[in-house]
């Protein structure tokens, strides 16, 4: 593979990104609104802001796509005006390279639900520890904490690795991963047998 | 984020250089641990953020609203379910000690802070005027400023389509259904075409950005060209005052019991 990523690449990262970034600002709006109900049910949810990241590799399965994506989404996200300001920069570049890290660990070569999965539990794992630095969820009560991490992972797992997974397969069924995902050698052999 | 607002000099300060800043605040206030001292420096930031955004006091005030219900619900949590040994109030699962009361205010304070901040950068920076300062003063390369704002550019076309989308659901009566079926049907109806289509049209840009050499780094000029300024000493001598004022006054006029 030639290095790093081409402008195409990046821009349509970027775009896919950018449209998780709006998505992302409406999240939050349900997520306020599920809060009040307390006992962490929020958390549920808190999993719709890691799907940047694993939809974007799995749609281009090209390296660092992961980690520009969430830091992608992140920021689109900051400049339409979230509440949360700065802080999801810094969330987004954690969260984008927990996953990031996970992808590599496979070489890029991986691309079913497993893999989606377990990019989802590692952004996650990266979320809850800013959220130790930040939130200082350390001094919850035990069960209180308990519940908090079972919600998030759970909530990640679903939206982040099962939901993400199945989003790229609907879209690969429109044709479109095939402009923007690498040339694969069993593609070139197609070729060669002609 | 809507631009209406006055410029101020806030605006003026080079964009990497605010960014740099905002991003060691953050940092810098994941180590105060003090409640007093956080007010202080929270107060500090927003009084920037109140006089020198530019903007009207009705717009800032609805810009309000999201902060006080940050403070809440972040200190709330805390305050509610802490750890702690001098108690206050029990009920039930819940129960507010001292420990955990102060420790809720010094995080919601916190969160307000990181909300001000956030809210202080975006209000008073163009997009496009921080990817050209970063292109200048950080190096970031071409090929990912100029994607970054190429793909703010799309965001209104993308609105359009999804508005597009909702008109011709309700013509065709899906609007009004219901169930989990319906949802399913929703989630997919909207999030496939806008997804494929936005990658269709950031495919061909890209191609045509590459044939006009936006990636080209060696041999770059910029239309916006940034520098340094007064403005950019007059900005951090503001926050070095923030911080140690702050300090100062949570030591000698503690507002907060200890």
């Amino acid at each position: 593979m030639k290095k790093g990523l081409k402008l195409t690449d990046i821009l349509v990262t970027i775009v896919i990104a950018v449209a998780f970034g709006i998505v992302y600002i409406l999240w939050g709006s349900i997520y306020y609104s599920v809060k009040p109900f307390g006992l962490h049910l929020d958390q549920l949810i808190y999993g719709m802001w890691f799907m940047a990241g694993p939809v974007a590799f799995l749609v281009l399965r090209k390296p660092g796509v992961a980690l520009l994506a969430e830091i992608a989404a992140a920021s689109g996200e900051f400049f339409l005006g979230s509440p949360w300001g700065l802080t999801v920069l810094l969330y987004g570049v954690v969260q984008g390279l927990f996953a990031e890290l996970v992808f590599m660990a496979f070489k890029y070569k991986n691309f079913n639900l497993a893999i989606a999965v377990l990019a989802a539990i590692a952004s996650c794992l990266g979320s809850v520890v800013m959220d130790f630095a930040y939130g200082e969820i350390a001094a919850l009560s035990v069960w209180n904490l308990l519940l908090f991490l079972i919600a998030r992972f759970i909530g990640s797992i679903f939206f982040a690795g099962v939901f993400a997974y199945y989003l790229v397969r609907v879209l690969e069924a429109t044709g479109v991963t095939n402009l923007v995902r690498p040339v694969s050698s069993k593609e070139y052999a197609e070729l060669d047998q002609k | 984020m809507n631009f209406a607002g006055a410029e101020t000099w806030l605006h003026k300060v080079n964009p990497s250089l605010k960014l740099g800043i905002l991003m060691v605040l953050c940092l810098v206030a994941l180590f105060i641990h003090d409640s007093n001292y956080m007010m202080n420096v929270t107060i500090g930031v927003l009084l920037l953020f109140l006089c020198f955004s530019g903007h009207s006091i009705k717009h800032m005030l609805f810009l309000f609203v999201p902060f006080c219900f940050i403070f809440i619900s972040t200190s709330s949590a805390m305050i509610f379910f802490g750890k702690g040994e001098t108690l206050w109030f029990k009920w039930g699962l819940i129960s507010v000690t001292e420990e955990s009361f102060m420790r809720g205010l010094l995080v919601g304070f916190r969160a307000m802070l990181f909300a001000a901040l956030g809210l202080t950068f975006s209000l008073t920076t163009r997009p496009v005027n921080l990817f050209y300062s970063l292109m200048q003063q950080v190096k970031l390369k071409p090929k990912y400023a100029y994607s970054f704002m190429a793909a703010l550019r799309l965001i209104p076309i993308m609105m359009e389509e999804f508005h597009m989308i909702r008109n011709a659901m309700k013509v065709r009566g899906f609007a009004r259904s219901t169930g989990i079926k319906a949802i399913y049907f929703k989630l997919k109806a909207y999030s496939i075409p806008l997804l494929s289509g936005s990658i269709r049209r950031a495919h061909r840009i890209a191609v045509a950005m590459e044939a006009k050499r936006f990636t080209d780094t060696a041999h770059r000029t910029y239309y916006y060209e940034y520098g340094f300024s007064r403005k950019d000493q007059v900005f951090i001598l503001y926050f070095i005052i923030v911080l140690l004022a702050g300090f100062y006054l949570a030591i000698h006029f503690p507002l907060l019991p200890k």
